[in-house]
């Protein structure tokens, strides 16, 4: 058996599950305050009715990093950077302990100015001075050559707790965004290990001898012990969750969009090529881009919660939540009051919707049916329209080859699926705004659940090698050798492959034998005077998104 | 926070399925390290900087602009069309108010392409900014449209295009011709009979350095182009000006390019030539583009820059203090005559032989212009080569009167009837008509 837990912004829901389908299903309101509280309920009433040792792991979608982050609680972090020429790394200041050491490197990985003793010695000793304890050391151009951030590390070692290196998190360019990951990271590394032993203290008492998994904002997963030294791959986990979920539920066998409708706002996500897409820049956190690869999705403020505004004869729902709809109680109509008024739904107090919508209805000079209509109409109208410019920016995305300007392969998706409590409600009038099938699956209440139950390991390397410094690098596995003049594309690519085979064995995840996908490869002749001077290769590898096929069968519904 | 002044589109497209051949400079990896560079930088995270696809040109985009003999497809590969498309993107991401700046970082080059084509010269097989401001034209109406080309070489290709077109300023600043290939762009090369002034050249020393590009910038370009009032500005923004270029002579810094471009303020710049492509593309791109988002490149530095050892001499500053105001007289007081070409009845002459060293064709052309007081008149080029027969171009301008409109339909259709001609094409502006005829 396997079990999800998402700790969601509101409820924190659990599903544990067989080869035969949903064996039981738990959900309690997410304390905030203590977000473990919510994982020790839902865990011992989920566990009532079955015998741990049944359970072969448990996979967990957390917004403990996330909270930290966005609400500033997490720890100071000494931010030491390698900067070399370029934008003004004054610009990427993060934090209130934030240094410059002088250093730079090229795009090849050479070292054109070494580091500044004098500069670090300083950092250092502000850094004792302030008491901080956590570091981030952060060279631009360190996924070429690492020097920079090793000696940063070295130096600071003695003092730390922990250190980040920038080149350990990914493999990706981008020195403002290696800044801000490596920040993150240090910044919620000591809140989330206390989380993690809690979490293992937990599962322990309740009889789980079972794997531990965290939930990734790319729809996979990684092993707890993992996690530990890469939290900030935990952040904003749960939306990839809600795709998971929907994924295992249905078979989707063509391009197609997901729609994940909460109170708030509307996720939309586009599965194509057989996986859920996976954004070619790393997430925002904080207004902060990092380097955290997560699946590609937009998010609107349309939702069920979302106010309906009149201004101007206009009729508009949402970016704003005030609080819950009418029929829960709210203070304001919101789109469920205008459901209920529709008669698309019947939801809670149906009086107390059509009163609020009344009143509103009254003021504008509408009759409440009307009001109403326009209301569901603009949120059906956005929620196309935002999905149509996802496609088009995920169409329009820049290549760089003859080859795949020509003959790249467009996704054109042919089914939205609706997921979220509304779901139902909106599936009614989305069907009249999209030329596509919209359907809703069965079991979406706990699709979340599931998914982060379901989720696999998910692991994506970069290789870079020079054949004329004849090196070879991959930065997110600290992999490094020297390489012949001869060494070529293909034993890169094989090397990429085995290097994350190797490390998917040292992960201990509980399915090695997942397939491994190159995104991309390139080999380019470097040229010097005319003459061949060595061969410049890139290859990129990723174990993909995906779920336990075995257990899909069970949960599959009609969709 | 950084935040630019201006929004900026980047098209981005490096080809790197496309060499002209395995160690030529025109190879794969040109733009391999620019990119690095960008993306490490984070360009394309800064708010207002974004990173666009280019698009396809189409053959009618070329026929609109060039005599290409046999055809466009004969002359042209795929790369072409997806540079010369690639500048297009960056024009109408402008022209639609989508950007208010847009760098075409596109390859290959353009600007030794002439007005007829029969193969490749300096890595050129068509020139990607006329295809792109003919292009801008057909859709936009006649723009009054500045070309400055900064490239290290000469723009003979685009002086070629526009000699006789007034509404087009070309201003060239080139290492002297003298000493580097294309072996033109002296001071004399000032236009046609219609169009005197409106090219302008710049011949500047081996070894000039930021200095002497900025005062040519400050006290011709600019006052110029005061005095001009484009509607746009095109920067051809070659970078082998640079000081560790590996096929030029000169001492340009990557922050020189930058403080250029923004006192240059082009709405489109346009990647031309620059080889140095590990030492000098990555920086003096990401200057560019810095400058035209209107960011801070204070900070930008390219390995091996000493502003000293670079430093210009004195007799170079002397030179070019010297030559400036004369060659801004050639705007401001041009030569009646063309100092080039001669003047046959009521026909403007130019014979020119032309060679094309990247596929080894000489040509030898005759273009005729048709003086008319009521409109800028009728061209037509005669031209044959090492690989084509005789062929024939006529084109009738947009604003052609209704007499040399009639000359030109009458030329094309002669033309078909007499034979003399294996290949014969027309450009009617007018019209929008494009047609080709191969006897």
């Amino acid at each position: 058996m396997l079990l999800g837990i998402d700790v969601g912004g509101t409820h924190t829901d659990a599903v544990l599950l067989d080869l035969g389908g949903i064996v039981a299903s738990r959900k309690v309101r997410t304390d905030h305050a203590n977000l473990l509280n919510s994982i020790a309920a839902v865990l011992a009433g989920i566990l009532t009715s079955v015998d741990p040792a049944q359970v072969r792991r448990l996979n967990l979608s957390t917004t403990l990093s996330t909270n930290a982050i966005v609400e500033g609680q997490s720890e100071p972090v000494g931010v030491i950077v390698s900067c070399g020429p370029g934008i003004d790394p004054e610009y990427y200041r993060v934090g209130e302990h934030y240094f410059l050491a002088g250093g730079a490197v090229d795009h090849r990985g050479a070292v054109l100015e070494n580091l500044s003793e004098a500069a670090l010695d300083a950092a250092l000793a502000a850094c004792r001075a302030d008491g901080v304890k956590v570091f981030a050391a952060v060279g631009k151009f360190s996924t070429r050559n690492p020097d920079h951030e090793d000696a940063i590390l070295e130096k600071v070692h003695p003092l730390a707790d922990f250190v980040t290196s920038g080149h350990a998190l990914s493999g990706q360019l981008g020195f403002s965004r290696r800044i801000n990951t490596a920040y993150f990271n240090s910044s919620v590394w000591r809140l989330f290990n206390r989380f993690a032993d809690a979490v293992q203290r937990c599962a322990a008492s309740n009889g789980l001898r079972c794997p531990i998994n965290i939930l990734k904002a790319d729809g996979g997963t990684m092993p707890l012990t993992v996690s530990r030294s890469q939290p900030v791959e935990s952040i904003l986990s749960g939306p990839a969750a809600s795709v998971m979920g929907i994924i295992a539920i249905c078979n989707i066998d063509c391009d197609s969009v997901i729609l994940d409708i909460g109170g708030t706002t509307t996720d939309i996500a586009v599965f194509a090529d057989g996986a859920p897409l996976i954004s070619r820049e790393g997430i925002s956190i904080s207004g902060k881009p990092t380097l955290v690869r997560a699946l590609k999705t937009r998010s609107i403020g349309i939702g069920g919660d979302s106010a309906i505004t009149v201004q101007g004869g206009l009729v508009t729902a949402g970016p704003r939540r005030y609080g819950p709809c009418m029929a829960d109680g709210g203070e304001r109509p919101t789109l469920i009051d205008a459901f209920n008024v529709q008669n698309i739904i019947a939801y809670g107090d149906t009086m107390a919707s059509y009163s609020g919508i009344s009143e509103l209805a009254m003021e504008s000079g509408l009759d409440p049916e009307t009001l109403a209509d326009y209301a569901i109409a603009y949120a059906a109208n956005r929620i196309r329209e935002e999905t149509a410019l996802l496609i088009r920016e995920i169409n329009e995305k820049p290549v760089y080859t003859i080859f795949e300007l020509l003959e790249g392969k467009l996704v054109r998706p042919a089914k939205v699926y609706v997921m979220g409590g509304p779901a139902r409600a909106f599936a009614t009038v989305l069907r009249e705004a999209f030329s596509q099938s919209v359907l809703v699956p069965d079991n979406h209440a706990v699709a979340n659940a599931a998914g982060a139950a379901l989720a696999r390991t998910t692991v994506d390397v970069e290789l870079f090698a020079d054949t004329q410094k004849g090196r070879m690098f991959i930065p997110g596995l600290r992999v490094e050798r020297a390489v012949p003049g001869s060494y070529s594309l293909d034993q890169a690519r094989a090397e990429a492959v085995d290097n994350l085979r190797d490390y998917l064995g040292a992960i201990e995840t509980e399915d090695p034998d997942l397939p491994v996908d190159v995104l991309e490869e390139s080999v380019f002749n470097m040229v010097e005077d005319g003459r061949l001077a060595g061969r410049n290769i890139r290859v990129k590898c990723q174990v993909k998104p995906g779920v336990v096929e075995a257990y899909k069968r069970g949960i599959r519904c009609q969709c | 926070m950084l935040k630019g002044k201006r929004k900026l589109g980047v098209v981005f497209f490096p080809a790197y399925d496309w060499a002209i051949s395995s160690t030529h400079p025109e190879r794969q990896e040109r733009l391999l390290y620019t990119q690095d560079q960008l993306l490490e930088e984070g360009l394309f995270d800064i708010p207002g900087v974004t990173e666009y696809k280019p698009e396809l040109a189409s053959s009618l985009d070329v026929d609109r602009v060039h005599f290409c003999f046999p055809d466009v497809e004969s002359v042209t590969t795929q790369s072409h069309f997806v540079s010369a498309g690639g500048a297009i993107r960056a024009a109408k991401l402008v022209m639609e108010r989508e950007a208010d700046r847009a760098f075409a970082l596109i390859r290959p080059p353009g600007h030794h392409a002439m007005k007829a084509v029969h193969g490749s010269r300096g890595f050129c097989n068509i020139n990607i900014e006329a295809v792109m401001i003919e292009w801008v034209r057909e859709h936009y109406g006649r723009k009054r449209v500045a070309i400055v080309d900064t490239d290290c070489h000469h723009g003979d290709g685009t002086q070629d295009i526009y000699w006789h077109d007034p509404d087009t300023l070309f201003i060239s600043l080139h290492q002297d011709g003298r000493t580097l290939y294309p072996g033109t762009g002296f001071p004399m090369e000032a236009g046609g009979p219609r169009a005197l002034g409106r090219t302008i050249n710049v011949p500047l020393p081996p070894g000039t350095s930021d200095e002497g590009f900025l005062h040519v910038i400050d006290n011709l370009v600019l006052p110029i182009l005061d005095d001009f009032r484009p509607d746009l500005i095109v920067n051809s923004a070659g970078q082998d000006n640079h000081f560790s270029d590996p096929i030029t002579n000169m001492n340009f810094s990557a922050r020189g390019y930058a403080i250029l471009s923004e006192r240059l303020g082009p709405h489109i710049a346009v990647l031309e030539g620059g080889y140095a492509i590990q030492g000098a593309l990555p920086y003096v791109n990401l200057g560019i583009a810095l400058a035209l988002a209107g960011l801070d490149y204070s900070h930008l530095r390219e390995p091996g820059f000493d502003p000293d050892k670079y430093r210009q001499s004195a007799k170079i500053t002397e030179y070019i203090e010297e030559i400036t105001p004369q060659i801004a007289d050639f705007y401001f007081d041009p030569p009646k005559t063309p100092k080039t070409g001669r003047f046959e009845g009521d026909t403007y002459v130019r014979d020119k032989e032309i060679h094309y060293d990247t596929d080894n064709i000489h040509e030898d052309q005759t273009e005729t212009l048709h003086l008319c007081g009521d409109c800028p008149g009728l061209l037509i080029i005669e031209s044959r080569s090492t690989v084509n027969p005789p062929c024939l171009g006529v084109e009738i301008p947009a604003t052609a009167c209704p007499a040399c409109h009639a000359k030109g339909l009458e030329a094309f259709e002669q033309a078909q009837i007499k034979s003399k001609y294996r290949y014969i094409q027309l450009i009617n502006r007018k019209d929008k008509d494009y047609q080709r005829f191969l006897i």
